[in-house]
């Protein structure tokens, strides 16, 4: 009742108005009314619950979704849109349509039914194409229908698990009959189970009053059973186990970075594993750890450079030896991807009957593969009924064009066709054009019916597959339901699965009987390690630069000049120079050289630059940031980004230096107060004090000098943020030796040189030690030294000479650190073998 | 005849490599005509890591993890070996070329010799329009597959011009095809592009070629170096031939076999991982001596 006061319109005009002109396409049957335009029962509910909103309502729910989405950063890459320099360019905000489909749960039994029993047909006949190889022999399969695809990974035969499926995919489809329908099988490494349960959480914070009253079906109980089925794979009891991701530049890596902390897995490139003794291991900070289970997002030829493809620089040398070896299991087996090719569709249902005894719950789309006679020959005879695809993924080559419909083609390319699949049929299968069903999407304030494909997934588990009461609904935006490929302008859409009881709510985290006390989190590997490093080096830049800017602009816009102040502006902008982040020249004054110090993305060590370098760095361990940590990236960067048309003031950019320096500020903040001190804190917190260490002694050298004006003094007090302590200390003004002591020596003033090198003492004690004769490690020592050195000196004889070293001396610390932690060094023979686990 | 072959290669490094994990497909296998009499392969410095095996094509195939820093990796392999191959069937005598594109289709037989493996693109030998018309013009309707596959052979042989300079290891083949230059890895994989876009199966074969050719004949291209030709699928009877488009010749005992597989990339003699960043240089010195 209270809808109808404020919106003035009753729920029955509303559902009028959302129903308007919805009419289901040509020979498309919709999901969600019948052929008379009549709204199907399972999808009352849910309409009645969006009619008793307004508009306004509905839009504010939106927004709610459409926001968490953004929080998130829920993101896909386009194919090609890859800028190597910011990976996180070319992704995409996550399209969302905020109708679901609803599959009432009878429905919803056969399709499970159905993508169990498929995940089990493929399986069986993996585990034959990897062993016995009965199925071919017994003719139910042409060899030529394995042999031909380039994921058949020979050097995976009789391997233990070379082809075990573990996760299992099928793109679905509904046809005019009503019958659900496979298009394609995922079997090598199917994405979308975490866009999956992103959508979800999405719909959650708009609805969540639906998914009580509606019975929705949880998602959480499939994600728990995939975890239980890698865990039963290992033979060790506490496994660890890995995701495997080809890294940020592909099109899912916000998936993988999200399933892997769901999950609670470990989230690793290529580079972070490593083949010795017959094992895989992770290189981490505290030296080789056992790799127990892989889970594996690329694709299975790219694992191995050495056995499989050469060209791959995704994979880990010696990967497939270790399968053949058995001290490793990887999900799904490598050579998984050859029970996805189109070209064995055909021959399933007589497969199915020979390997389970059983017909096919869901039939697959009618396929003819063009390398057996009679089936080419009738392809060629009804060719421009046909869909035309290649029977298997390209091995590279350019050939791979994806599905044509023959009778859409011009006629001089139908014919090229025509004899390409005369002469090697085998290349080809001709399938019946699939006619999608249609679903609900909200338009211009109404109803569309736009056609659909929809993922369900399956997980091998210790009781059997498991499948996903829900799945991936993606969405055409093309009103052609003949459509083969959804892969341009989609949206995807969250299922659900309704039951007729309430159902119970569950989450990841375990009973609290059964989980052990821990206080240290995993392992961290080396590759992370080094990108929080750095992540802590570039935030650290840029502040300084920042300051640098303000301090450079503050005294352009000061109207009231100090003596010396033209000497301080040379110097301040000298620095900026030396830097990296502006120009030197005649063209350059002090004001465009903050400017470009703000926002020249060209001038690698201006503050935009290091940003974007902080930004890279952070993406690729971003499932180790939290969702607000990421959002201040966001933040930094459009505001280190210039405005359309003019330059701004002196005074606008000093505004700008001080906002952003704010943001920094946050982020500090958020490290400090909510970063668990594990190893990656540490990490962070390092690079984060040996930058501001180096910048400090830099600072020192540069306006601290023997003969240094009042003014130069005062802009060291202002780039080291210790003005007000300073005047809290001493009544005069800026003076050489009480400045030196509290920017450089007192363990008290958190900016000073003499407070980082404490920081970095404790922090580098508590790293992980690889030694076992009791020595000290390089990083280790030095840092004991430097403190000493810095707990002695006295600011009179401070020079710039002595300055100088304390700079040099961070340095070194920071090789020993990167020698010692990180991966592009692989230290002296046998040291690493002392840290196998 | 009785051969030993003794085969060197050496990378030299600008700069320490610490860690390396080889491949080596380079120990010479046994069938097809030849008997391994013994056969020994030495790395330097030595693999702290070392085992061999059989790769999917039963080639033999040496894996080595180095753990010791080294600028040099010397790797030597020494065989002796017989090679005695039944006389090749008469060209003209062999199955139409279709008959045998269909029975290949239609094997039901994933086992290593199977043709069922060589029908269909691979890495290196992808399907190139231009070469399957090239080798088309051979392959007249109902032409014995032997018959007709010499003359493609012998047509590449004497299209194509043999030059060392001309290609590496990664170049494409479509551009050694468009060039008409290349050596007997190009060649091979030509050929072996134009027979497996008829349907036909053909197989990439790397080993050696006698050095010393018998008095008052003239030396062959490919010797002092490793070697690669192509094995053609002629029918169930028949089986296997090798065909040698750098000579124009059907495979027989002047030819040893180390490795097959679908191509180069299956076969590489050596193939390595390793940390570490420089550049590198490679020499092979190879003899193959007749000794009885």
């Amino acid at each position: 009742m209270q809808g109808r006061i404020r919106s003035g319109r009753t729920k029955a005009e509303r559902r009028a108005a959302l129903l308007a002109g919805y009419r289901p396409l040509p020979g498309a049957r919709d999901e969600f009314v019948d052929a008379e335009g009549a709204v199907r029962p399972h999808w009352e509910p849910f309409l009645q619950e969006w009619c008793a909103l307004s508009q306004d309502e509905l839009l504010q729910r939106f927004g709610l979704a459409d926001r968490h989405v953004h929080d998130t950063g829920v993101s896909y890459r386009v194919h090609g849109d890859i800028d190597e320099r910011d990976p996180s360019a070319g992704e995409r905000p996550w399209p969302l349509s905020h109708v679901p489909l609803v599959i009432p749960g009878a429905e919803w039994q056969t399709i499970a039914a159905g993508v169990a029993q498929r995940a089990q047909l493929l399986s069986t006949l993996l585990d034959d194409i990897y062993g016995p190889g009965e199925i071919v022999a017994k003719d139910l399969l042409p060899a030529a229908v394995v042999s031909g695809s380039p994921d058949y990974l020979r050097p995976l035969h009789g391997a233990p698990g070379g082809g075990t499926l573990q996760l299992y995919a099928a793109d679905l489809g509904r046809g005019p009959d009503g019958r659900w329908w496979v298009l394609q099988d995922r079997a090598q490494a199917p994405s979308g189970t975490g866009y999956a349960l992103e959508n979800r959480l999405a719909l959650t914070r708009a609805f969540p009053d639906m998914f009580r009253s509606m019975n929705i079906e949880r998602l959480a109980a499939f994600f728990q059973s995939f975890r239980a089925g890698l865990v039963a794979r290992s033979k060790r009891i506490e496994p660890r186990i890995c995701l495997l991701t080809p890294g940020p530049l592909n099109e899912s890596y916000f998936e993988q970075a999200y399933l892997a902390r769901y999950l609670g897995f470990l989230l690793v490139e290529g580079g972070d594993l490593l083949m010795r003794e017959g094992r895989v291991h992770v290189r981490t900070i505290a030296g080789l750890k056992r790799a127990d289970v892989i889970w594996r997002r690329i694709d299975g030829d790219f694992a191995d450079p050495l056995e499989l493809n050469a060209q791959s620089a995704l994979g880990v040398a010696g990967l497939v030896e270790a399968v053949r070896e058995g001290n490793v299991h990887i999900a799904n087996g490598l050579g998984s991807g050859v029970v996805e090719a189109r070209a064995l569709m055909g021959f399933l249902p007589a497969v199915a009957r020979q390997l389970l005894g059983e017909e096919l719950i869901l039939p697959n789309i009618a396929t003819w593969w063009c390398g057996q006679r009679r089936e080419r020959e009738a392809v060629l005879d009804r060719l421009d009924e046909m869909s035309i695809a290649p029977a298997f993924r390209s091995a590279g080559g350019g050939l791979d064009t994806g599905p044509v419909l023959a009778g859409d083609l011009p006629a001089s390319e139908r014919e090229a066709l025509r004899a390409r699949i005369a002469a090697r049929g085998m290349d080809y299968v001709g399938q019946e054009i699939v006619r999608l069903s249609t679903m609900p999407v909200f338009q211009n304030g109404r109803l569309e019916p736009h056609p659909m494909t929809l993922r369900v997934f399956a997980a091998a588990t210790p009781d059997g597959w498991k499948v996903m009461p829900g799945g991936f609904c993606r969405i055409s935006d093309e009103p052609d339901a003949r459509a083969v490929s959804l892969r341009n302008g989609v949206r995807s859409s969250d299922v659900w699965v309704t039951a007729d009881a309430p159902v119970e709510p569950l989450t990841l985290l375990p009973t609290p009987d059964r989980i052990a006390i821990r206080r240290i989190t995993g392992t961290l590997p080396s590759r992370a390690a080094d990108n929080l490093f750095w992540l802590g080096r570039y935030l650290e830049r840029c502040e300084a630069t920042l300051r640098l800017v303000r301090a450079l602009l503050g005294r352009l816009i000061d109207s009231d000049p100090a003596p010396g102040r033209s000497g301080t502006v040379r110097r301040l902008g000298d620095l900026l120079v030396a830097w990296g982040s502006a120009q030197r020249g005649r063209s350059q004054s002090p004001a465009t050289q903050a400017y470009s110090a703000l926002y020249s993305l060209d001038d690698y060590g201006s503050a935009a630059a290091s940003v974007r370098e902080a930004r890279r760095t952070a993406s690729v361990i971003r499932e180790r940031l939290s969702v607000d940590a990421w959002r201040l990236f966001g933040d930094l960067q459009s505001q280190l980004t210039p405005k359309e048309g003019r330059k701004p003031s002196e005074g606008e950019a000093y505004e700008i230096a001080d906002r952003a320096l704010k943001t920094l500020a946050a982020f500090s903040g958020l490290s400090q107060e909510n970063m668990v001190r594990g190893a990656g804190w540490r990490f962070l917190d390092i690079g984060r004090r040996l930058e501001r260490g180096v910048g400090t002694c830099r600072f020192a050298r540069q306006f601290a000098e023997n003969d240094a004006s009042v003014d130069s003094l005062d802009a060291l007090l202002d780039l080291t943020d210790s003005q007000i302590t300073y005047r809290s200390r001493y009544l005069l003004g800026a003076s050489l030796q009480p400045v030196l002591d509290l920017v450089m020596l007192d363990p008290y003033n958190p900016r000073s040189v003499a407070f980082q090198i404490e920081r970095l003492e404790a922090e580098i004690a508590d790293l992980p030690s690889l030694t076992e004769d009791g020595m000290l490690e390089a990083p280790r020592r030095l840092i004991l030294r430097l403190a000493a050195d810095c707990r002695t000196a006295e600011a009179s004889r401070l020079d710039r000479t002595s300055i100088l070293l304390f700079e040099q001396l961070l340095m070194g610390i920071s090789s020993a650190i990167a020698d010692r932690y990180f991966l592009q060094n692989s230290g002296p023979e046998g040291s690493r073998l002392t840290g196998i686990a | 005849m009785i051969y030993d072959v003794r085969h060197v290669t050496t990378y030299g490094y600008s700069r320490q490599v610490p860690f390396a994990r080889c491949i080596m497909r380079l120990l010479p296998r046994d069938g097809s005509g030849q008997s391994v009499q013994k056969s020994e392969l030495s790395v330097m410095p030595r693999p702290a890591e070392r085992s061999d095996a059989a790769c999917f094509f039963g080639n033999r195939m040496t894996t080595v993890t180095i753990t010791k820093p080294h600028r040099e990796l010397k790797v030597e392999m020494r065989a002796r070996l017989s090679v005695e191959r039944s006389a090749p069937p008469h060209p003209g005598l062999t199955r139409g070329w279709e008959e045998v594109a269909a029975l290949a289709l239609a094997s039901d037989s994933l086992a290593p010799a199977s043709p069922t493996h060589h029908i269909y693109p691979s890495r290196l030998v992808p399907e190139v329009g231009a070469v399957v018309a090239y080798a088309r013009t051979s392959f007249g309707k109902g032409r014995p597959v032997l018959e007709a596959a010499s003359e493609l052979m012998a047509r590449i042989r004497h299209d194509f011009t043999y030059d060392p300079a001309a290609t590496e290891v990664s170049t494409p083949l479509a551009e050694a095809f468009a060039q008409r230059h290349g050596v007997c890895q190009d060649f091979a994989h030509i050929m072996i592009a134009g027979l497996r876009g008829l349907g036909l199966p053909a197989a990439y074969v790397s080993g050696y070629i006698r050095t010393i050719p018998p008095p008052g004949q003239k030396r062959l291209e490919g010797a002092d170096a490793s070697h690669a030709w192509a094995l053609l699928w002629c029918g169930p009877e028949t089986g296997w031939v090798g065909l040698d488009p750098t000579n124009d010749l059907i495979v027989a005992d002047d030819h040893i076999v180390t490795a097959i597989g679908r191509d180069y990339a299956d076969v590489a003699p050596l193939d390595g991982v390793l940390i570490g960043p420089g550049s590198q240089k490679i020499g092979v010195a190879v003899d193959v001596i007749p000794v009885g």
